[in-house]
């Protein structure tokens, strides 16, 4: 081991002494940053990943829409179920409708999907919470959690449904009658405003409620885990009709901007807490540079004992690295032990303030998500590390440049 | 003047021995306004195992010879030879010198095996050899029991003794020794110069010591005094 790497491994750690006090204080500062960084960033990413996740679980991973109406879907379907990757494919009809209940009017998405084929893209018995998906046919309904809610409708009241065909066909002097649908069934994705507002019926009762024919809006496609949603995409557009205006677009695509936001809000807050790894880094420096001025003398000696001033600065910049690494490893046990706790924490605080029911309520769930990307973990860890090391720069340049006579004569 | 004074502290002429051989060396301050002479023409030479004393009056320039001899400065004008060449960087002084100062210099984070080994360290080896001569040399000044002790944990007169074991420990050539009783009381001082005078002959190191103290300068083979920024030969 070279003098310099030995010297500073004993500055830190001293014989006798279990850590010194200066890089005790240093390595805390650098620990709570890289914690609270990695809670954080964590914690973010886990509302961010439930988020991604919900809306694949909602549209599938490509969805294909045409600016028209998709007439003859039977070829479509198959030929997209061919495409290497995809898993599974199911066609969808959708639109406003108002629906009542009681004289209480509520004008809800209405989506229409293909109860043969809908779980094979999207898990929709998973959000069943009452009734049940087998029971949805052409005369029954389910509806979202806070519309029963509001509407005051249980499993078996009749809902009545009309769509703008009623005005249009009015418009020819002919009658459209609203239709009767019993509710068989209440699910809850999770997400407030499809909780809120969507109704779920058949496919064919959506084509009937909008004379649609046998034409679809569009069509969700799952593909296989582990494969690029943007390049499947691709691959299905290669296969669509060359004369249709239909489009595959990825999850990834459709809600570029909404997830664009999510990122951007998720690297705000990165950058905001990285200062605290800069303040950390403030304190490193200058526990090294009052170092540097306690060890005049010892730099001195070092010198007159045939060590080179490059030596030297080595000595006070591995400091600034070990400092850093030992912070971070400190610094992420913390943050991924509180994570590990995350949800034992919340209910004591819940608890403590009495505002369990609160947060339920507002945020859907009792359980905070964690999720954090590999990439976000090498970048806290590697900046942390450089920046730590480069706070041991500055107090290094100045030791090295002491020079040993004037420290020797330092007394 | 100066050269008869040269010619005679340059001693002998078996130049071709001179472990140490310093030529005309010239050292000015400046302090403000004031440029302080402080060495005006020093001329040394040591030769192998030769001990050396150097007196003077407290700032008349003895640090600041020591210091240009270690190749820890550089003189205005003039050379230092170390065995003949005049290379005194950081890699020869880790191998040809061994410095014991007045306030010891030790490092405190490191016990005293710690600080006599680190002279091997710097100079690039530390192994089993390096590791059991150092306990010699503890066991040599007499603290082979207080080897894992930190420096705040030893008396001054015991600081002292391993900064004299870690001066030995590369087994220099030369040691340069500035003032090293002069934190000690009379008597561990004493004990210090006898060490110190004992281990270079046992051993054949030339001693250049700096001291105030007549009775130490006394026991070295030649008795150098310092003034006027010239070394003069006290034998005269
Ligand atoms: N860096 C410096 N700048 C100005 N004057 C100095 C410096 N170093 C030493 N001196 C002066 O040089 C003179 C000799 O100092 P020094 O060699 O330490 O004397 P000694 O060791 O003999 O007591 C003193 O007057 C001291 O003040
Ligand atoms: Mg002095």
């Amino acid at each position: 081991m070279p003098w310099y790497l030995y010297l500073a491994l004993k500055q830190l750690f001293p014989s006798g002494k279990w850590l010194s006090f200066f890089t005790a204080i240093s390595i805390l500062g650098v620990a709570l940053g890289v914690a609270t960084l990695v809670v954080t960033n964590s914690v973010m990413g886990g509302f961010g990943y439930e988020i991604r996740r919900m809306i694949i679980d909602t549209q599938g991973d490509v969805q294909i829409r045409a600016r028209s109406l998709i007439e003859d879907s039977g070829p479509l379907l198959s030929s997209v179920a061919k495409v290497p990757g995809v898993v599974g494919v199911t066609p969808f009809a959708e639109g406003v409708g108002m629906l009542e209940y009681g004289r209480k009017p509520a004008f809800p998405l209405i989506q229409g999907v293909d109860v043969n084929r809908v779980n094979d893209v999207i898990p929709l018995s998973r959000f069943i919470r009452v009734g049940s998906l087998d029971e949805l046919d052409d005369d029954t309904v389910i509806l979202s959690s806070q519309l029963a809610y509001s509407l005051g409708v249980h499993i078996g009241g009749k809902v009545t449904i009309s769509s703008p065909l009623l005005i249009e066909r009015l418009k020819n002097d002919e009658v459209f009658l609203p239709r009767e649908l019993v509710v068989v069934g209440i699910f809850e994705i999770g997400h407030q405003q499809l909780d809120s507002n969507t109704v779920l019926v058949t496919l064919r009762r959506m084509q009937d409620l909008y004379g649609l024919g046998e034409a679809i809006h569009g069509v969700n496609v799952k593909i296989a885990d582990g494969l690029d949603a943007d390049a499947m995409a691709a691959r299905i557009n290669a296969v669509l009709p060359e004369a249709s205006d239909m489009r595959a677009h990825s999850w990834i695509n459709a809600n570029s901007e909404f997830l664009f936001v999510l990122q951007m809000e998720k690297n705000l807050v990165s950058i905001l807490l990285l200062f605290i790894i800069l303040v950390a880094s403030f304190s490193i420096m200058s526990s090294l540079l009052t170092t540097v001025v306690r060890k005049t003398r010892e730099i001195g000696l070092l010198g007159a004992l045939g060590g080179r001033s490059r030596e030297i600065a080595a000595c006070f910049c591995v400091q600034g690295f070990l400092i850093g690494l030992i912070g971070t490893g400190t610094g992420l046990a913390l943050g991924f032990g509180f994570l590990h706790l995350r949800n034992d924490i919340l209910l004591l605080f819940t608890r403590l303030t009495g505002s369990q029911e609160a947060l339920e309520r507002f945020y859907q769930f009792s359980n905070v998500p964690a999720h954090m990307e590999s990439a976000d973990l090498v970048m806290i860890v590697v900046g942390t590390i450089v920046i730590s090391t480069l706070a041991g720069i500055f107090p290094a340049w100045r030791a090295s440049r002491l020079n040993p006579v004037e420290a020797l004569r330092n007394e | 003047m100066s050269d008869a004074v040269a010619r005679n502290v340059l001693g002998g002429s078996a130049m071709s021995n001179f472990i140490l051989k310093a030529c005309d060396l010239h050292k000015t301050y400046l302090s403000g306004e004031r440029r302080l002479e402080v060495l005006h023409g020093v001329s040394l030479s040591v030769s192998d195992g030769e001990s050396v004393s150097i007196r003077g009056e407290s700032g008349s320039g003895k640090s600041t010879l020591l210091h240009l001899l270690a190749g820890l400065d550089v003189p205005d004008s003039g050379t230092v030879h170390w065995e003949g060449v005049p290379d005194t960087g950081a890699r020869q002084r880790a191998r040809f010198l061994g410095m014991v100062f007045q306030s010891f210099y030790l490092i405190p984070e490191l016990d005293a095996v710690g600080n006599v080994l680190m002279a091997a360290r710097v100079a690039g080896k530390v192994g089993a050899i390096e590791r059991q001569r150092a306990q010699d040399l503890l066991a040599r000044v007499g603290l082979s029991e207080r080897g894992h002790h930190l420096p705040s944990q030893l008396s001054g007169g015991e600081r002292q003794r391993v900064a004299v074991a870690r001066a030995l420990m590369n087994a220099p050539r030369l040691i340069l020794a500035d003032e090293p009783t002069g934190n000690l009381d009379e008597k561990t001082g004493d004990s210090i110069i006898d060490l110190l005078l004992g281990l270079c002959s046992e051993q054949r190191i030339a001693l250049v010591l700096v001291t105030h103290n007549a009775v130490h300068a006394a026991r070295t083979a030649r008795m150098l005094f310092m003034r006027d920024g010239v070394l003069q030969n006290t034998n005269l």
